[in-house]
């Protein structure tokens, strides 16, 4: 299978300070990628790279072949940010057609409208975004991800503050998602929702990749533990 | 313009055009103007144009028609053409010329030295003065009445070369739009920031720019705020040209409309200079706004922008003289020099080449500005702190 991003000796320093030392992996096309690790591992700041908020100290970050720009790529990346948020002072459906517009979606208006009917929001079309709940802004911002159906989806722990409600409607999307075939890269610290939808996992550690492969290959390589155990034996090392 | 460009423009022009907040700004000014208007027009209705004739005044008159009578002061020997020469060496400074026909023209002939801009000079009335003067100790009143009634006193202002001297009809236009990039700044300043800090303040640039280049966003943004810039100006000009157009015939703008000269090439560059400072302008807050992540921050860095972009003002007794190393130096700073272009344009005291000069610096200077705004926005979208100057480096 192909590779739709491809990490190669990525370097990142921050003031003189390493904070990515030499990681490489590949994501493929289609598949479901778990990139794990604690808080200030380094996770975000690979995707960061990739995406081209951040210029890397040294290597390659790739996708579909080359580097990231959102208006000269035949990759549609759909990314849902750790830090993120929307037009407060816009309605929903104003704000759902600016991205789809900009998305490149034909009819953004009708594919937001089946979006808001399918999570329930369709009476809040006109309503600011201010005046939902938090609850209701995730599931606007999860629609603009993944509007016009992206062949590359990034998502920085998606289900941070979802109540169970909305974290299963995100796991079902994604998981329709990557039934169409779209490739998933998840950023997240539930090691059960990692076992559910990936197929293959990078565990960083310190901007060290500690453990990669399939999550049978993973779990192998640290004698059948759950990806739960290997966590906390990973990151338990240095208390040792 | 590109598909993404004008995306992010359309939605940034609806967006704004649907706030009420934006047609109160919009429509406040000019029912500020409706007023000022209104009380300038009451006020003017006791305007005196009957000056007093003050003893240093020197005053010199020739009259062909023979209104006045033998014993008469000022009245000299010799024609039109001596009249104006004393004008232009000093030796009086009103002189006045009654035609022999001036029972039927009705009109007579007012020359004085004028380099400044002074809009109203009532001088000219003088002369009516002195003949009511004159003829009160000869004739009686129905006879002043009829003649010092309804005739003309055609006002002939000269400079010291006796040519005919208008300069403030030259200036009318690159003041008013002097005057309209003034009000542009006031206008729109702060929503150049807001928008480009809005997409930090509420976490979502890191989203958009994965949909569309920081250049396309921000060359976009900058063009929707241009627009609205656009919208409110002419909600701004329109109410002024209606009014000035209803009033053509009013004895203070009449005179202001008829003296108005208008010369293309100045126009053309006037225009210019206001569409690039413009540009200029919007880029530098587009630049600042980019660089921080609230719009408290922001109000107190484009603070000191745009006192130096106003601070010709503050010496404009100095660009109404020749131009010292002072202005020389405001004329070709960038922040400076959209004013200080337009008042010494204004005041006639500059070049066609310096002018353009001047016009270049701002127009290179805005494109840099919008430059650095472009990667400054990209490199920054993820600074969601307060403004550290590392972010500045290049990441």
């Amino acid at each position: 299978m192909k590779s739709i991003v491809e990490v190669k000796n990525f370097q990142m320093a921050f003031d003189g300070k390493v904070v990515i030392k030499d990681l490489s992996f590949e994501v493929k096309k289609g598949e479901v990628f778990g990139l794990l690790g604690a808080n200030g591992s380094g996770k975000t700041t690979t995707i960061r790279a990739l995406l081209g908020f951040y210029k890397p100290t040294g290597g390659e970050l790739l996708v579909d072949g080359k580097k990231y720009n959102p208006e000269d790529t035949n990759v549609d990346v759909g990314y849902l940010p750790e830090e993120r948020g929307l037009y407060r002072k816009e309605s929903v459906i104003d704000t759902m057609v600016y991205f789809g517009e900009l998305k490149g979606i034909k009819e953004p208006r009708e594919w937001a409208l089946r979006y808001l009917e399918r999570v329930g929001l369709l009476d809040k079309v006109n309503e600011k975004v201010e005046k939902l709940s938090g609850g209701q802004q995730q599931k606007v911002q999860l629609g603009l991800t993944i509007m016009g159906s992206p062949k590359l989806l990034i998502l920085d722990e998606p289900t941070k503050g979802f109540d169970p409600m909305n974290r299963r409607l995100l796991i079902e999307i994604i998981e329709e998602l990557h039934k169409k075939g779209t490739a998933v890269i998840m950023i997240t610290h539930y090691m059960d929702e990692v076992e559910k939808l990936c197929d293959r996992a990078l565990l960083l550690k310190d901007g060290v990749a500690r453990a990669y492969g399939t999550i049978a290959e993973i779990k192998k390589e640290f004698g059948g533990k759950s990806l739960d155990q290997i966590f906390v034996d990973v990151y338990g090392e240095e208390n040792e | 313009m590109n598909s993404f460009t004008f995306k992010v423009a359309k939605f940034e022009i609806v967006r704004q055009l649907k706030k009420p907040a934006f047609w109160a700004a919009t429509l406040l000014m000019p029912l500020l103007i409706g007023g000022i208007y209104f009380i300038s027009f009451i006020s003017t209705q006791d305007v005196d144009m009957n000056p007093t004739i003050d003893e240093d005044t020197k005053i010199a008159i020739t009259d062909d028609a023979g209104i006045f009578g033998p014993s008469a002061p000022f009245i000299i020997n010799g024609d039109k053409e001596y009249g104006v020469e004393m004008v232009k060496n000093g030796e009086v400074d009103l002189y006045f010329y009654i035609p022999a026909d001036f029972a039927e023209s009705k009109k007579a002939e007012f020359y004085h030295i004028s380099e400044g801009l002074e809009i109203f000079n009532f001088d000219g009335n003088i002369l009516k003065a002195l003949m009511m003067q004159d003829a009160s100790t000869r004739v009686d009143e129905l006879d002043i009445l009829a003649l010092t009634s309804g005739y003309e006193i055609v006002d002939n202002k000269i400079n010291k070369e006796g040519e005919a001297s208008n300069a403030l009809g030259k200036a009318i236009i690159p003041f008013a739009i002097g005057i309209t990039f003034f009000m542009f700044i006031a206008l729109c300043g702060n929503r150049f920031l807001l928008t480009v800090v809005e997409e930090k303040e509420n976490r979502i640039s890191e989203m958009i720019l994965t949909s569309v280049s920081s250049k396309h966003l921000i060359v976009g943004k900058i063009i929707a705020m241009l627009v609205l810039g656009l919208i409110q100006i002419l909600a701004l000009i329109i109410p002024v040209l209606i009014l000035v157009i209803i009033n053509r015939n009013n004895q203070l703008i009449g005179p202001i409309v008829a003296m108005i000269e208008v010369d293309p090439l100045a126009i053309f560059l006037s225009v210019l200079l206001f569409i690039v400072s413009s540009v200029f302008y919007a880029g530098t807050c587009t630049f600042v706004g980019s660089l921080v992540s609230t719009a408290k921050d922001a109000s107190s860095f484009i603070g000191p922008a745009i006192i130096m972009m106003v601070f010709p003002l503050y010496f404009m007794q100095m660009f109404m003289m020749e131009p010292n190393i002072v202005v020389q130096i405001m004329t070709y700073f960038p922040f400076s020099a959209p004013i200080a272009l337009m008042l010494r344009s204004g005041f006639g005291t500059i070049t066609t080449l310096e002018y353009c000069i001047g016009l270049l610096v701002v127009a290179i200077s805005a494109v840099i500005m919008t430059k650095l705004a472009i990667d400054s926005f990209q490199k920054n979208a993820i600074n969601f702190g307060t403004l550290k100057l590392k972010w500045l480096k290049k990441r």
